[in-house]
């Protein structure tokens, strides 16, 4: 019996997972999300590279100080002579790192709490809902001041509060797949022939109702880069590592006398986090346009 | 409708226009040209860098609430600028007993803003209930050796010392001792006081309106007693946080004064030949301060004198001097700052030039080893267990970043890691002296007119504690304890200077700080106005002529 | 919507509140250090700090102590900064038309801008205007804030000079009343721009969505075929109802415009909330952060409370699980 079992709950959802590479190349296939795969392409090459694509480690203080972009220092250097292109790739690390420990947890929260959620029902979905609109209606940044003005910086931190109250959207789009996926004829199959609620939860309902976030993921993200940055341009920044919020703030002073301080870190802000955007938003079109 | 509109635009651009014009007319009967002395009238404009938050200067050193109040208010004495008392409050005085006692008499006729009469009383009181309770330096200093304040009549003030103590007519002018009015703040909380945000002084200005975090305005003191002065009718004081901003503000004609002159815009302002500078090691919050590091000299790692001597090698001062101060200072020469001519030495053999192969060679020799480029890593070294990598927090105030980033990059080369710890001022002073949790940190220890004001403490054994600002390397010498207590019951300069250097040596030879660099301020105007003094009553004898 | 509706969500209002109260409270007590010294300062001296354990009852076990503080917060009593000797309360009360004049100017000015450009890419879908403008507004969006600031100022006020650079008012000026006004209205341009920027484009996207789902209705074709103007169609007919999703994310644009202000007055020197927030942190002025945080918490809470109401009475189908 098992085996017929196992075959039929294999056969109707190999069908449904077979769409989701067509998915992403559908996305990829629109300006928008070609552009913005190629910039978050770029951003995670450089973030993970950086070391080898950085001439020099970016708080070494090799250069003539506030020299404007050349051929030896292409990005330009800051007030004490340090190589700014060294300093934006370095960046780039940091913020990858950021953004991807923060999908993490919000992709380990959001998604326990809308499976849970949409699949359960009744009072659980009461309850949890209770939950999210509550984070959904904290105020991050605000709490992110506060915490890191009596904590002080530090990037574990900033991961650990970030990743804890950026869940809600992503689990209320999960509860939302759950509820629609929850009576589908793949699911009804797969609980009549005795398939337990933890095995449908996961392995039928779970691996289609995770795309819809995923794509959300890539707005969720850029988000939290730009929260990032912002609180490394009020001070608030891991000092320790490059950043490029941190290298928006030591700007400021400097913004008559060397412009390519503040232009390059914010453009690269810009490009990681349009990017991110770009690909986010074909992938939730794509998305739609199956439905 | 359309007309209307019109009529609308044209005057919001006449008033717009107005309002982008300069200030008001001179005073009748004023001659600018006439060279029978300053113009009188007008108004100037000051750039501040952040709200005092409250305005009394005897509970506090705050660079920020001097800067707004010490206008209001007076010392017993004023500092020329060779650091010469000349009287203010305090018209003539007597040094008895060989420096135990000094007895002050009054000037006559002063009043408060109020109209209340200025008398001994008030000395007495802003010494024993704000002074000696609040104020950091003249508690460690004047309050240690301090034995009585004594008012034989309204105009007479004594104060009594159990031992001789030299430097007390450096420490009574506004800066150190404002004088502040007892009337007003008998019987209440002096620190809650509303007063103290509405300040009642003997100064040349009076607080006409304070506006939190935009700014203060001050008017002229009708009543102030001496002569002819001031010569503005009113200041104000624009708080605008971001230097570069007030450098704007100055070229825009927005503001004409400002306190310190950021250094990349110092060359164009130079050039302009629209500002004028004046150069000082005084400032509101401190004179001739010194950015000192320091080691916290109960750890370990840090208690050979040769791992001390090799970061200080390791050290190219002169580049601190370019890129953080960017020129605006110097190489420190000495533990104590050459703004105190007489207890300056120079060219000490001990104090650590920069040297990075010398560094290198004392680490290696300290058991300190190096593979490559790697950072170093522990061999047989006393109290640390092999292996331990030489890394070790570096505590700051968030804006001496520049100097923490600098020292980070530097002591990387000879491969010791460093990590930063940026902590705002109340939590810094929490972390650094009473819970001592750090391993080195910068400060900016300013030694004030005497060294006894502002050096003694850095190094006296009974000065190892909670107080911030005191003893942060927890240095102990016994012999370095009883120089001090020497220098500062002799009265006479020469032997003085001689205990100075002594102690310099010992200093120098035993290394339990880093004395960095001396900082220095450029005060810029506009050379419409003159007259300045780089002290606290910066615009006492200012004037505009526009 | 009914009553019973109303009344749930105004209810919701409690456990919210006491929630932020809650997170307030325990960051005093759990932050690093002795909780007095968050509160009173470093100057005090053995007798002031035993008053001010007194007064908030430090000595007290924990629950007490967060009813006491409820109790003080709830009858308006922030506490008092003990940088400034005042009440938090009036602090905050001073400040607050600054921020206040900033974030409803950019909001405002948003809206319309935003609504101007949907209504623009709706009417010229997949042309050439089309995507140039929406690429701007998208790069506006993902630019931060502090560049556009930035940028705004090196171009528009130190290059060209037709702004000032910083601060709400001029500082040689003590004008009043019409000049007054028009000196701070010169002064708030460049930072209700920049604060601006970023919300153009989440509110052009939504009226241009709601703007075509409107025009593909039957009402509209009728219109049209009735013989009524394209452009009487677009603003008459279809622009009221299409508006219905620039509404809803009020609530939400609401809480992003309060923490883009707290990086545009720190560039521009605009003395609102978010610089005295920024000021307070660097003195530990923990009673004046702790007010700050609460009004905006509160604040945010209640404008998606209102954004829903509004919703629910504009399209009565809607209910929320």
């Amino acid at each position: 019996m098992s085996g017929t079992a196992e075959l039929a709950a294999v056969a109707p959802s190999a069908t449904h997972r077979l769409r989701r590479p067509r998915l992403l190349v559908r996305a990829v296939r629109t300006p928008g999300g070609a552009a913005g795969a190629v910039l978050t392409l770029v951003l995670v090459v450089v973030g993970v590279l950086a070391p080898l694509l950085a001439p020099t480690d970016p708080f070494a203080v090799d250069g003539p100080p506030l020299q404007a972009p050349s051929a030896g220092y292409p990005l330009g250097t800051d007030a004490l002579g340090r190589d700014l292109l060294s300093g934006v790739v370095y960046g780039a690390r940091t913020s990858l790192l950021v953004a991807a420990s923060v999908a993490v947890l919000v992709v380990v929260i959001g998604t326990a709490v809308g499976l849970l959620s949409g699949y359960l029902g009744g009072w659980v979905d009461d309850v949890l809902m209770r939950l999210t609109e509550l984070f959904q209606v904290l105020p991050r940044f605000f709490l992110a001041l506060v915490v890191i003005a009596f904590f002080g910086p530090g990037l574990d931190r900033l991961v650990l509060l970030l990743g804890l109250t950026s869940w809600p959207l992503l689990a209320r789009v999960i509860r939302a797949e759950v509820f629609s996926l929850r009576h589908r004829e793949f699911v009804e199959a797969a609980r009549l022939q005795g398939a337990s609620r933890t095995r449908i939860l996961l392995r039928e309902i779970l691996p289609n109702a995770l795309p819809p976030g995923i794509a959300l993921l890539g707005l969720v993200v850029a988000q939290v880069i730009l929260i990032e940055a912002s609180l490394g341009f009020l001070g608030l920044g891991d000092p320790n590592v490059t950043s490029w919020g941190t290298l928006a703030s030591e700007a400021q002073r400097f913004l008559r006398v060397a412009w390519w301080l503040s232009l390059f870190p914010g453009l690269a802000i810009l490009l990681a986090v349009l990017g991110l955007n770009l690909l986010g938003d074909a992938v939730t079109d794509a998305l739609s346009g199956r439905r | 409708m359309p007309a209307r509109r019109l009529v609308v635009l044209v005057a919001a651009a006449v008033l717009l226009a107005g309002c982008a014009s300069s200030d008001p007319e001179p005073r009748a009967g004023d001659d600018p040209t006439a060279s029978s002395g300053p113009t009188r009238g007008g108004t100037l404009s000051v750039a501040i860098d952040s709200d005092p938050g409250q305005l009394n200067p005897a509970i506090t050193t705050s660079g920020g609430t001097h800067t707004a109040s010490e206008l209001v208010y007076n010392g017993l004495v004023e500092l020329t600028p060779d650091l010469e008392p000349v009287p203010e409050l305090a018209e003539s005085w007597e040094v008895l007993e060989d420096g135990a006692l000094y007895r002050f008499d009054l000037r006559d006729g002063v009043t408060w803003h109020d109209g209340m009469p200025f008398t001994s009383a008030d000395v007495k009181f802003t010494f024993e209930e704000m002074l000696l309770q609040l104020h950091s330096r003249t508690k460690a200093s004047v309050g240690a050796a301090l034995e009585s304040i004594t008012t034989p009549d309204a105009d007479t003030v004594e104060f009594r010392f159990s031992r001789p103590y030299a430097p007390l007519l450096l420490q009574l002018d506004v800066t150190e001792a404002p004088i502040l009015p007892k009337h007003l703040y008998e019987g209440t909380d002096v620190q809650k006081n509303p007063v103290n945000s509405k300040p009642i002084g003997t100064g040349p200005f009076t607080l006409e309106s304070y506006t939190p975090d935009s700014e203060l305005r001050f008017a002229a003191n009708e009543d102030y007693f001496k002569p002819d002065l001031p010569y503005l009718d009113e200041v104000v004081m624009r708080i605008i946080p971001d230097k570069g901003n007030q450098v704007v503000a100055l070229e825009a004609g927005e503001v004409d004064f400002l306190f310190g002159t950021p250094g990349p815009d110092l060359p164009r302002l130079k050039e302009s030949g629209d500002v004028e500078f004046l150069t000082t090691q005084r400032n509101p919050g401190g004179s001739n301060c010194i950015m000192t590091v320091s080691f916290n000299l109960d750890k370990p790692i840090f208690q050979d004198v040769r791992v001390r001597r090799a970061v200080g090698s390791a050290l190219d001062r002169e580049q601190f001097v370019e890129r953080v101060l960017f020129g605006q200072g110097k190489v420190a020469e000495a533990p104590i700052s050459s703004g105190i001519g007489f207890a300056h030495v120079p060219g000490l053999a001990g104090l650590p030039t920069f040297d990075r192969a010398a560094a290198e060679m004392l680490l290696d020799e300290a058991g300190w080893q190096r593979d490559g480029d790697a950072t170093r890593t522990a061999l047989g070294v006393a109290g640390v267990p092999d292996g331990t990598p030489l890394a070790f927090g570096f505590t700051h105030f968030p804006t001496f970043a520049p100097y923490a980033q600098l020292l980070r990059a530097q002591l990387a080369e000879v491969g010791v890691d460093v990590t930063l710890t940026p902590l705002e001022p109340p939590v810094f002073a929490d972390t650094v002296f009473t819970a001592r949790d750090f391993d080195t940190n910068i400060i900016s220890y300013c030694n004030g007119a005497d060294p006894e004001i502002g050096v003694k403490r850095m190094y006296v054994t009974s000065n190892i504690g909670p107080v911030p600002f005191s003893n942060s390397s927890a240095y102990r010498n016994a012999e370095v304890d009883e120089l001090f207590e020497q220098a500062r019951t002799t009265v006479d300069e020469k032997a003085r200077t001689a205990t100075y250097r002594e102690l310099q040596e010992r200093l120098v030879e035993d290394l339990p700080y880093l004395w960095i660099v001396e900082t220095e301020a450029n005060r810029a105007f506009t050379t419409q106005c003159s007259g300045f003094s780089a002290a606290g009553h910066f615009a006492e004898t200012a004037s505009c002529s526009r | 919507m009914t009553r019973r509706y109303v009344l749930r969500r105004v209810l919701q209002l409690l456990p919210t509140t006491a929630v932020i109260l809650l997170v307030g409270f325990l960051l005093i007590h759990l932050a690093p250090g002795d909780p007095v010294l968050a509160l009173a300062g470093e100057n005090g001296d053995a007798e002031y700090y035993a008053f001010v354990r007194e007064k908030f009852g430090l000595d007290e076990s924990l629950p007490r102590q967060l009813a006491v503080y409820a109790g003080n917060v709830l009858s308006g009593d922030l506490g008092t900064s003990y940088v400034q000797g005042r009440p938090v309360a009036q602090i905050i009360a001073e400040r607050l038309p600054a921020t206040l004049l900033l974030t409803g100017t950019a909001l405002l000015l948003s809206t319309v801008v935003g609504v101007a450009v949907g209504v623009f890419t709706a009417t010229r879908r997949r042309r050439w205007p089309d995507v140039t403008v929406t690429l701007a507004t998208l790069a506006m969006y993902a630019a931060p804030v502090f560049l556009v600031g930035q940028l705004a100022i090196l171009l528009l006020a130190l290059r060209a000079g037709w702004f000032p650079v910083q601060g709400m008012t001029d500082a040689r000026s003590s004008a009043t009343g019409v000049a007054r006004a028009l000196d701070v209205g010169h002064h708030l341009v460049l930072p209700a721009l920049a604060l601006a920027s970023q919300e153009v484009a989440a509110v052009a996207r939504l009226a241009r969505v709601g703007l075509l789902d409107e025009l593909a209705r039957d009402h509209i074709r009728t219109a049209r075929a009735k013989g009524v103007g394209e452009r009487s169609v677009v603003l008459r007919h279809a622009l009221r109802r299409a508006m219905l999703p620039v509404v809803t994310v009020l609530g939400g644009r609401v809480g992003h415009l309060v923490a883009g202000a707290v990086v545009v007055e720190v560039v521009f020197g605009w003395p609102g909330l978010g610089r005295l927030l920024v000021t307070a942190m660097q003195a530990r002025d923990a009673p004046i952060v702790l007010g700050v945080f609460l009004l905006v918490a509160v604040t945010v809470v209640m404008a998606n409370l209102l954004t829903d109401l509004v919703y629910a009475w504009l399209d009565p189908r809607v209910r929320y699980g």
